[in-house]
């Protein structure tokens, strides 16, 4: 069993749904995914590399073969995927105290959901319903998602600093140099080993 | 499509795991203990598909039963749960895993029902696309950016903050030719490798600029 991989952790969920309430979930992701401004707590929150909501409906699990036995289920099921850097219980916190709206609006329509708050029946419910990954690899172990974005910024300033540094004075360069440094200083942290987490 | 967001795919696999009583080992068994097993960092088989960002494999025995009054059920067949976030196409994608980690392929997914093997790609890439869930909502907090750009970007970002602490107080002149020698390296830099643990000068130590410290008290 392995959650963690450096400083990023796997969560995978599964909670079961009535069949007639997937088709107003499914809307409401819809509507999610196409109005960017819903979007906005969960990209501020800056912790999760990429999360993603599958529903497989009760006659979807693939078979694939006569000689595998056919399901036979009266739920839904919601399953949930999320690769987030920090602990489990500091993910839950933050996404109870950011994001309990929005949570409750994905998953009221999971059976027993108790509601994202308080936030102590959410972590019972959570640790009820999540399994443990078996194997989990990521390709930037020791880089968080604020550690990514930064990187990036700090490319697109070196880049636009290099592409015009060969025509400067010393003097122009000078100044140009000042003013790349005041915009990447607050993005130049080192990304090393993660604390040990739960 | 909800598979994608940015240039970043979201795959969601499920393979059901073949029940076999007259095995020795279960093949959930069997799978579980090979993967426990299997090399990660650099030396994973994710490391050679080199798209991948993030990968999990989860060997899902059954449903959940929440208590009651939910009603309690459970699967007829385990299932081999495969999420990855990789960029690009999906079917480019499974080609590399064919094509460059066969082994792997095999090892993992002969554990499950109707595996056609791996030597006949377009079958296993018929396979994997049977056993594919389209994903309902997808969110990628950096989607515009491919594996290999981000790993640079990870060493640029650790360059540039050793090029700074080093090149502090000199006459703009000298600083301007060490940047543009600096650029020109970072231009020609190989590819990073991905799943390191140990990637070379990304743990920096910044020097305090001494006179900084001193101006701000």
């Amino acid at each position: 069993m392995t959650n963690i991989n450096g400083k990023t952790y796997a969560m995978t969920a599964i909670t079961p749904m009535k069949p007639w309430k997937t088709p107003i979930l499914r809307l409401i992701f819809f509507i999610l995914g196409h109005v960017k401004p819903l979007q906005a707590k969960l990209v501020n929150l800056s912790f999760i590399h990429f999360a993603r909501w599958v529903v497989v409906p009760r006659r979807g699990f693939p078979r694939l073969a006569g000689s595998q036995p056919e399901e036979h289920l009266t739920y839904d099921y919601l399953l949930f995927f999320s690769n987030f850097n920090g602990t489990w219980n500091q993910y839950i916190d933050a996404f109870a105290d950011v994001l309990s709206d929005g949570l409750n609006l994905i998953w009221r329509w999971s059976d027993k959901f108790p509601g994202a708050r308080p936030v102590t029946a959410f972590k019972r419910y959570i640790a009820l319903v999540q399994f443990d990954t078996d194997y989990y690899y990521t390709a930037y172990p020791r880089a968080t998602t604020n550690d990514v974005k930064a990187a990036h910024r700090v490319c697109t300033a070196l880049e636009d600093l290099g592409r015009n540094s060969a025509e400067m004075t010393p003097a122009q360069f000078s100044g140009a140099y000042l003013q790349f440094l005041t915009k990447v200083q607050k993005d130049l942290g080192s990304t090393g080993i993660g604390p040990i987490g739960t | 499509m909800a598979n994608q967001s940015g240039c970043v795919y979201g795959l969601t696999i499920l393979s059901p795991v073949i029940d076999d009583p007259k095995s020795d080992i279960s093949h959930d068994c069997a799978l579980r203990s090979y993967l426990a097993t299997l090399p990660n960092g650099h030396h994973s088989p994710f490391a050679k598909i080199s798209s991948t960002h993030m990968s999990r494999l989860v060997v899902m025995d059954d449903v959940v039963f929440v208590g009651v009054p939910a009603r309690e059920e459970h699967l007829q067949s385990k299932y081999l749960v495969f999420e990855s976030n990789l960029d690009g196409e999906l079917e480019p994608y499974l080609t590399m895993m064919a094509q460059k980690t066969p082994e792997f392929v095999d090892a993992v997914w002969s554990h499950c029902v109707g595996y056609p093997g791996v030597r006949d790609v377009p079958a296993w890439i018929a396979y994997m696309k049977k056993c594919q869930i389209d994903t309902t909502f997808f969110f990628a907090d950096v989607n515009t950016h491919t594996v290999q750009s981000t790993l640079k970007a990870l060493r640029i970002q650790a360059s540039v903050a050793h090029f700074i602490a080093e090149h502090q107080g000199l006459p703009a002149a000298e600083l301007q030719a060490a940047f543009r020698d600096f650029f020109g390296r970072i231009k020609s830099m190989p590819d990073e490798e991905p799943g390191r643990h140990d990637a070379p000068g990304a743990h920096q130590v910044i020097p305090l600029n001494k006179s900084m410290a001193a101006h701000n008290g």
